[in-house]
């Protein structure tokens, strides 16, 4: 056995942090594509999840369904500081893109997809990651709670004013298409 | 009816993305391990801070020991130095090509072959200790690298990803893993050293010879 690694770490520290990623890696991204503007955002979402526990190892809990939750629990916050950041910024392009694609895109599968993924925009990072663990990847309740640290009540909260706020959306936007 | 849940699922962007590759995985975990290499040589300062004091503590003991001892004893003085061991590191390939040469893997049946320009030597090494291989099976060095030292490594080993290095102690090919990132500041060579014969080459590799 030969081996050289790309740092000097002290190999449990090296073990945990490779077992993270490789154990957790699919997860967050499938999870931060949903919750992303495109794959290049996911993928710096999961990257920064990760680098967050490289700086704080200890505090990652050692039981694989924890230290899951902690990592979703930091990528949706993450998620949301950008999402807070830019909240203005996007409001801009919202309006800008909206404009082009009904000048342009005659594809009205495509609108109608990118509609959607528009409504889920304008949900909050953590509503979101609720509406997408619930419809996207079907996970129950109680599992959504655990994962993101919030009560089985509040998850039901998000969701429903998640959908609520979707319906609206797309009803005010549904017919966009036809235009083209 | 179309509900709010079929359109979710209909624009879902994973439904017509490829598999995630192994690639972008590795290429994350040598990110995160690099950082936590960057964080941990961040905060050993104040760690070398608290070793400094500890040893100087230790040597100030052993004096006055020393001291004690030679008025009930006076037997001779015995001189311990650290055997030097010549490290090397180079780029090797898996196929012969001209001006490479040839070199058996110890303890393996592979044989590499070397490139002949030096990437580091003892001369590079700011400091080696012995560290428990990550599967158990044994010890090897952790090394760390001067400034010189790892931009050779830095510029050798990008340029240089899928193929063997060769790390040699006392001109033999301990170990050749196949790079898989670039290497710089730092690195850990694992062998199936004992714990001793891994003291012996991190001591040595610290010697100049």
């Amino acid at each position: 056995m030969a081996d050289v690694m790309p740092a000097m770490l002290p190999t449990d520290t090296a073990d945990r942090l490779s077992t993270l990623v490789d154990r957790h890696y699919d997860r967050l991204y499938r999870l931060a594509r949903r919750l992303a503007p495109g794959p290049d955002e996911a993928r710096d979402l999961v990257q920064e999840t990760f680098l967050k526990a490289a700086r704080s190892v200890a505090s990652v809990p050692l039981d694989p369904t924890a230290a899951e939750a902690w990592l979703v629990r930091v990528l949706v916050n993450i998620r949301r500081d950008a999402w807070r950041k830019a909240e203005v910024r996007s409001r801009y392009d919202e309006t800008v893109r909206r404009a082009d694609s009904v000048a342009c895109d005659q594809e009205s599968a495509l609108i109608a997809r990118a509609t959607v993924w528009r409504a889920l925009d304008t949900l909050a990072p953590r509503r979101r990651a609720v509406v997408v663990m619930r419809e996207l990847e079907g996970l129950p309740i109680a599992s959504i709670a655990t994962l993101l640290g919030i009560s089985a009540v509040t998850v039901r909260w998000h969701l429903a004013v998640g959908r609520r706020e979707l319906a609206r959306f797309l009803e005010s936007h549904g017919g966009r298409h036809d235009h083209c | 009816m179309t509900t709010v849940s079929d359109r979710l699922r209909d624009a879902d962007p994973l439904r017509d993305e490829p598999a995630r590759s192994d690639a972008e995985r590795n290429r994350i975990r040598a990110v995160v391990l690099a950082a936590a290499a960057d964080q941990l040589q961040r905060t050993e300062p104040m760690w070398r801070g608290r070793r400094a004091a500890l040893v100087t503590a230790l040597a100030v003991l052993a004096i006055l020991a020393l001291a004690a001892g030679s008025r009930l004893w006076s037997g001779g003085g015995v001189t311990v130095h650290a055997a030097a061991v010549r490290f090397e590191v180079r780029l090797a390939e898996i196929a012969f090509a001209p001006g490479l040469r040839p070199a058996p893997v110890v303890g393996s049946d592979r044989v590499i072959y070397l490139h002949p320009e030096t990437i580091v030597t003892n001369d590079e090494i700011l400091r080696s200790v012995v560290v428990p291989n990550r599967d158990g099976s044994g010890f090897g060095v952790a090394v760390t690298f001067n400034a010189a030292g790892a931009e050779n490594m830095r510029r050798a080993t990008a340029s240089h990803l899928n193929a063997p290095l060769a790390l040699l102690v006392d001109g033999d090919v301990i170990s050749a893993p196949t790079l898989r990132s670039p290497i710089s500041e730092s690195a850990v060579v694992s062998g199936n050293f004992t714990q001793a014969e891994a003291e012996r080459i991190a001591e040595g590799m610290r010697v100049h010879p």
